[in-house]
């Protein structure tokens, strides 16, 4: 069973790291995950968009096939606007309300998902970084793809440990945000 | 043991020069090729290596050159346009027969281009990077473990053929990031290949003074054996010549120590030169290379469920081209169909070597991937 999981955002905000744990989440579990990245020759402010491919069974297109992505979280409009496209109609698209502005079309298209990622970094959490380990709860509550145990360990080995504490709260409300999200339309 | 690592092909390309001896790095970063750079300044150090960023991509190529002309295995690593700027060097790499490897991580050109954008058009440059004549190796990493082994080879290659090797990654391929099984340690230390070197008297050394179809041999610098590097045509001790003879020769010989070898060897090394992708019983046969095969390897298993029997043929080695298999294919398959992200480069090679002109193509140049379902739909135009 191949999961196709779209992060967009714009350089700067974490998104390629994202994607890096939850390919090797899925490898820890025996499986293949590729990551692939598009950005632009920006550093920071231009769209970006990182395709996660997760399998049991080998990989050979790394990106997402347009139309084919089941899940995708953007907290860019820019990249939102350019990229919304390559989810399957009736796919889930969780967006950052404060920053993305998805149409009245896009609501009957997708299930439009609105949680205000930053907001719970920045003010929640205590800091705006942690913003992509928010993100990587949202995803993996709504996907269920990943153990949680497995991706939250290979989180944790990404960051540095006296940051630890403060992922570990930015995950469980990434995951709190989402289960709540989820009652609200009654998944 | 085989080892298995999660990883990106920049990072896997790095790994695989280091465990393949090299021990000098020069270079000057540039997306998206950097992180081989990065990668190198973190390995060489822990084992006595010397890594250094130079203040451009020219000054890069000259001290790896000036540290293989020392003895050391040595790279650089870029993308196109520091290709473009290296290729005086290049030339001098070629003509004075110094083992180098360049890794090429393509990027959309021509010129600064598309830099963080995939493409496969530096095809055409790696066959033919600077002026004059001379033959090339290329070799092209399709998948994570290929970024490394593919180095690893390109060490070998270079060291065995005494030229510079061109080792062709792409950004899809650089930069992905996923599950790579690398072969065991002992065993690519087992296969690593060392130049040779004259061991007699310094007075009858003569580096150029060898065979046709032959390399150099090279000494060490500093170790007492006398001789001369030059990018002027030289004789048997390096020194200038424009004897006519010797002209000839030297071109020829460099020349065929890599084709007419290739040709008669069918390859360089015992390595494989290509990949055959459900080809048994197809009806179709696509061609495609580094990161566009993976996206034909999916429309290859699309189309099969579609009903049509397709197959993949995937060249490793693009310089010299696999001709002798390139020609079977031709002569078997009647619908071919390539597929490059560039205006056509390879189909040049594949329709020079086949003499047919009725291909199925799918050329993209504007760095975007080649989705499957796009090949898919190429391809049943063909029906």
């Amino acid at each position: 069973m191949r999961h196709t999981i779209r992060f967009t955002g714009v350089g700067g905000q974490g998104v390629l790291l994202a994607g890096e744990i939850m390919a090797a989440a899925k490898i820890k579990m025996g499986g293949h995950g590729l990551k692939t990245a598009t950005y632009t020759s920006q550093v920071r402010g231009g769209a970006t968009v990182v395709d996660i491919t997760l399998d049991d069974n080998e990989i050979f297109y790394p990106y997402a096939n347009e139309g084919e992505i089941d899940f995708m979280l953007s907290v860019a409009n820019v990249s939102y606007q350019q990229f919304k496209n390559g989810v399957k109609p009736g796919g889930i698209i969780v967006v950052e309300p404060n920053l993305v502005h998805p149409t009245e079309e896009d609501r009957q298209k997708w299930i439009i998902v609105e949680i205000p990622i930053i907001t719970i970094a920045k003010e929640e959490v205590g800091n705006v970084i942690t913003q992509s380990v928010v993100a990587l709860g949202i995803t993996n509550e709504f996907t269920g793809v990943l153990d949680p145990e497995t991706l939250k360990e290979v989180m944790l080995s990404k960051v540095p440990k006296k940051v630890h504490e403060v992922n570990n709260k930015a995950w469980a409300l990434g995951i709190q945000y989402a289960k709540e999200a989820k009652a609200k339309i009654g998944m | 043991m085989a080892r298995e690592v999660i990883s990106t092909g920049n990072e896997l390309s790095a790994l695989g020069a280091f465990d393949a001896g090299c021990m000098f790095f020069g270079g000057y970063p540039i997306t998206p090729s950097s992180e081989v750079m990065h990668e190198m300044s973190d390995l060489l150090p822990t084992v006595g290596g010397k890594f250094i960023q130079m203040e451009d991509e020219i000054a890069g190529i000259s001290v790896a050159l000036g540290a293989s002309m020392a003895g050391t295995k040595s790279m650089t690593a870029t993308s196109g346009p520091g290709i473009s700027l290296k290729a005086e060097q290049i030339g001098l790499a070629f003509i004075a027969e110094v083992p180098l490897v360049i890794v090429n991580v393509m990027r959309g050109g021509p010129s600064t281009g598309l830099p963080t954008r995939v493409s496969q058009a530096d095809i055409g440059q790696a066959q033919y990077p600077t002026h004059g004549d001379y033959a090339s190796i290329t070799l092209c990493a399709g998948s994570l473990e290929e970024c490394y082994t593919q180095t690893v080879r390109g060490f070998n290659l270079a060291e065995r053929y005494m030229t510079p090797v061109f080792v062709l990654l792409d950004e899809t391929v650089g930069h992905m990031h996923g599950k790579a099984v690398l072969p065991d340690l002992e065993e690519v230390k087992a296969s690593i290949v060392t130049r040779k070197r004259f061991d007699g008297k310094p007075e009858d050394y003569r580096p150029y003074d060898v065979p046709m179809n032959e390399a150099a041999v090279l000494n060490p610098m500093f170790e007492g054996y006398r001789f001369h590097f030059t990018g002027l045509h030289h004789g048997p001790t390096g020194f200038p010549t424009e004897d006519a003879a010797q002209c000839q020769f030297n071109i020829e010989r460099l020349v065929g120590k890599i084709n007419t070898v290739a040709a008669q060897n069918d390859g360089l090394d015992d390595e494989a030169d290509y990949e055959e992708f459900m080809m048994e019983d197809a009806e179709v046969c696509m061609i495609a290379y580094g990161s566009i095969s993976r996206g034909a390897k999916e429309a290859v298993v699309k189309l099969r469920n579609d009903g049509i029997k397709a197959g993949l043929f995937r060249p490793i080695v693009l310089w010299p081209s696999p001709e002798k298999k390139l020609k079977e294919i031709g002569d078997k398959y009647k619908k071919i169909f390539v597929t490059e992200l560039n205006m056509g480069q390879y189909l040049k090679e594949i329709e020079r070597v086949t003499g047919r002109r009725d291909f199925g193509t799918l050329h993209k140049a504007n760095g975007r991937p080649i989705a499957p379902l796009e090949m898919v739909a190429k391809v049943k135009e063909m029906f």
